[in-house]
């Protein structure tokens, strides 16, 4: 698929919101879309997918399926979750049967089988985002576009986003993805595109010694100042400190590893993090 | 597509806000009965025109109720062309079962009779001529609609704009001797013919005018999607 020449603006008189990108990405590949708020990150992303007509230039070679996962989904709907999902299955092209399978699938591997029955505008967001997750998984896309679907997700789902990544990719699928919270690097192989007052230009990715991942530990509370001084010692850059009350033996999670590049701060701040920020706040 | 008119049909059913139209459209219909009775097609041509507007305002609900994200969720499953056409499908399947009440609603009611002089109309005639004017309403009602919907022109005020513009225009510009009877559906010229001598070159150019009329305002809401993005 390629972008040629693309340049878009909302209003006629508007300012350009994409400047001239011309990019191409291949079959099996996956970009990473970075920028700030408000740079036309999910702007390429809806080009991309079609959502979006260029007002210049043109979208070439786009692959025929196309799974979106919008920003926000739009839960105020009055369908129930299985019946929104079978709905789209079918709107998809899916068979009775097949879009059946396909639901149940999709709902037992995003864990929403207890929110079946439930109607959408009822989901907290993230079970929200999860049935926005499941309708573009449900006919294997050839193009799978994630506008920031780590938003709000817990950790378990967190977790599967990259694993439904690499199927679509294995399937010889592309994906773009745009994340401002620095779980990409969950993505290593990712081509990073990064879009600046409607520019984009590819990154290249620091290789060797150069190259950075994040490693999230969890440790007890009591020990955050130590600890952080500890790692800061060793010369490890602590990124920050936050709480997390879905763990409540640290040791059950020595390795989750929501990786974050160096230097790209952390943006959210959970509820009832002060605690632990006071005492990282000792180490700093 | 036709998934998608259905998923598209049963949103607006489960909102609830379908009521609103169809409690409107019994209103002008028992307004429109409660009068006394009349012969089958002079009665169907008025309700054809009162309806007019209640189905353009049913077809703006319709494709309004869809949330934005939602409308481009399914234009991506399933392309631009075909995501516009199931809106207005699903807008015209709904406008038809309007359109099958409108015609059952004076038999419930006593609201009409069978031929009263020689001369008069057969019923079944009378109904043929009805169902005529009602069809010629429904492509006119829809496109009008879906010209007024979110999707089309953006603000809420412009929709009603348009709705209010398309409803009171096709009744002002229809009347006899208007300078531009051209510019709206021929819903008014359609009531006069069920009621006077209805021709057949008279029925034809009629129902030439209605599909130019609809077509036209399709395309212009087409058109304003795509300007719209």
């Amino acid at each position: 698929m390629r972008l040629e020449n693309v340049w878009l603006r909302y209003h006629r008189r508007g300012p350009w919101v994409l400047r001239d990108v011309d990019v191409r990405i291949g079959p099996g590949e996956v970009a990473v879309v970075l920028g700030r708020n408000g740079v036309g990150k999910s702007t390429l992303l809806q080009v991309a997918a079609g959502v979006l007509r260029p007002g210049r230039g043109r979208v070439v070679d786009r692959p025929a399926r196309v799974g979106w996962v919008p920003e926000r989904f739009p839960a105020d709907q009055p369908f129930t979750v299985s019946g929104y999902l079978t709905g789209m299955a079918r709107v998809a092209g899916l068979g009775s049967s097949a879009a059946d399978k396909a639901v149940t699938t999709w709902t037992q591997r995003l864990g929403l089988d207890a929110f079946s029955s439930v109607r959408l505008p009822e989901l907290s967001k993230g079970t929200a985002q999860k049935v926005g997750l499941a309708q573009a998984m449900l006919r294997r896309p050839g193009l799978l576009v994630l506008d920031e679907p780590w938003e709000g997700l817990d950790a378990t789902t967190r977790e599967l986003v990259p694993e439904l990544i690499d199927e679509v990719l294995a399937d010889g699928g592309t994906v773009l993805v745009s994340d401002h919270r620095g779980e990409t690097v969950r993505l290593p192989a990712a081509r990073r595109w990064s879009v600046a007052a409607g520019v984009l230009t590819e990154e290249t990715a620091p290789t060797g010694e150069e190259a950075v991942a994040v490693v999230e530990v969890a440790v007890p509370a009591a020990r955050v100042a130590s600890t952080v001084a500890r790692l800061r010692a060793e010369g490890h850059q602590i990124l920050r400190v936050r709480a997390d009350t879905s763990i409540t033996a640290p040791q059950a999670r020595p390795a989750a590893a929501p990786l974050r590049p160096t230097g790209e701060p952390a943006l959210d701040q959970p509820e009832g993090a002060d605690a632990v920020e006071q005492a990282a706040g000792e180490a700093r | 597509m036709t998934a998608l008119v259905r998923m598209r049909l049963a949103g607006f059913l489960r909102t609830g806000r379908a009521l609103a139209p169809l409690l409107a459209g019994l209103v002008v219909l028992g307004t429109l009965y409660g009068g006394g009775r009349s012969q089958p097609a002079e009665a169907y041509g008025v309700s054809a025109v009162v309806l007019f507007p209640v189905l353009a305002w049913q077809t703006r609900i319709l494709l309004d109720i869809e949330p934005d994200v939602q409308r481009r969720l399914a234009q991506v499953t399933v392309g631009v062309a075909r995501e516009r056409l199931a809106g207005l499908l699903a807008a015209g399947v709904a406008a038809l079962v309007a359109v099958a009440v409108a015609l059952l609603f004076p038999w419930l009611v006593g609201g009409v009779t069978g031929p009263v002089e020689p001369g008069d109309r057969s019923v079944p005639v009378g109904i043929a001529l009805g169902l005529w004017a009602h069809l010629l309403a429904v492509p006119a009602a829809v496109a009008l609609g879906a010209l007024a919907s979110r999707a089309s022109v953006g603000g809420a005020a412009y929709g009603v704009a348009v709705l209010a513009l398309g409803g009171v225009g096709a009744v002002a510009l229809g009347l006899r001797g208007s300078v531009a009877p051209w510019l709206v559906p021929p819903i008014m010229a359609t009531a006069r013919t069920t009621a006077g001598d209805a021709a057949a070159l008279t029925l034809l150019g009629l129902t030439l005018w209605a599909v130019a009329w609809s077509a036209a305002v399709t395309v212009g809401y087409l058109w304003r999607r795509r300007a719209q993005g």
